[in-house]
């Protein structure tokens, strides 16, 4: 079965996308980026791939989503502590990006977010390890 | 550093979802289920999680997108040879998916794709182990 995964976005602008990943400390994988796409590296198995629009359309035959207005996807990426969400968040809002609430501390988990420059959402959490998930839905 | 993922998409039928994933050959992490939500295990450290369109909308205050029509990701994973790529998108067409193309083989890489029940678009891809990569645009 697949062991690694390529999220691929659409951008309007995909050095502004580079420029902002890298600010957060993210590094870019030159052999799959070119100047109509930047491949962001999250680890070893998880790449993140901005598109061109106008490349991304040569994927789907539906309307791309203009991220912005709505969302068709969250992405969620895993901190190892408190302190790198708030760095990762703070770092964000520092190179162009917006954080649309407060962080949240259920207990079991630290979260916040940031929405990207063309309008992705992600998601930070911060797991204590060992702690009891409660099932709350 | 060993980052996860959690790639969160909307779903109008958790069950629907979780009964489609499952038939493509995935597990699903229990810990992170009930009837809102069902956690696909991609790897020890990638998921998707397929949220019920209610409990999506509690974690965007932006409209959500009817991915029948419209694609704000391509979520594409990395199989380990060309059939495994042919036997996932069969196995997803005969589960409820569809299809919208016919597999293409650059070469160094060969392709497929599926569109999940509620439309999400999924690649398959195959890199050829040391093949030169050549920009696709």
């Amino acid at each position: 079965m697949p062991q690694s995964i390529c999220l691929n976005l659409p951008t309007k602008d995909v050095q502004r996308a580079q420029d902002f990943m890298s600010s957060l400390g993210f590094r870019i994988e030159s052999r799959f980026s070119s100047e109509t796409s930047s491949c962001v590296i999250i680890s070893e198995n998880i790449l993140v791939m901005f598109l061109q629009e106008n490349v991304f359309k040569t994927f789907t035959p539906k309307e791309i989503v203009d991220a912005k207005k709505a969302n068709e996807m969250l992405i969620s990426l895993g901190c190892g502590s408190r302190e790198e969400v708030d760095e990762l968040v703070a770092k964000a809002i520092a190179a162009g990006g917006t954080t649309i609430e407060d962080a949240t501390d259920y207990g079991f988990m630290y979260s916040h977010g940031f929405v990207d420059p063309d309008g992705h959402m992600w998601g930070l959490n911060y797991m204590v390890p060992n702690a009891e998930i409660p099932r709350t839905q | 550093m060993h980052r996860s993922i959690f790639v969160n998409l909307a779903t109008k039928d958790v069950q629907r979802s979780k009964d489609f994933v499952t038939a493509l050959g995935f597990s699903i992490e229990p810990k992170f289920s009930n009837e809102v939500a069902s956690c696909v295990i991609i790897d020890e450290n990638i998921f998707v999680m397929l949220l019920a369109e209610e409990f999506f909308k509690t974690f965007t205050p932006k409209e959500l997108v009817d991915p029948a029509k419209a694609t704000e990701t391509l979520i594409c994973l990395s199989c380990s040879s060309r059939e495994e790529v042919d036997e996932l998108v069969a196995k997803a067409v005969a589960a409820g998916g569809t299809t919208y193309k016919e597999p293409t083989d650059y070469g160094f890489m060969y392709g497929h794709a599926f569109a999940d029940p509620d439309g999400h678009i999924w690649e398959l891809n195959y890199m050829a182990p040391n093949a030169e990569v050549q920009h696709l645009q």
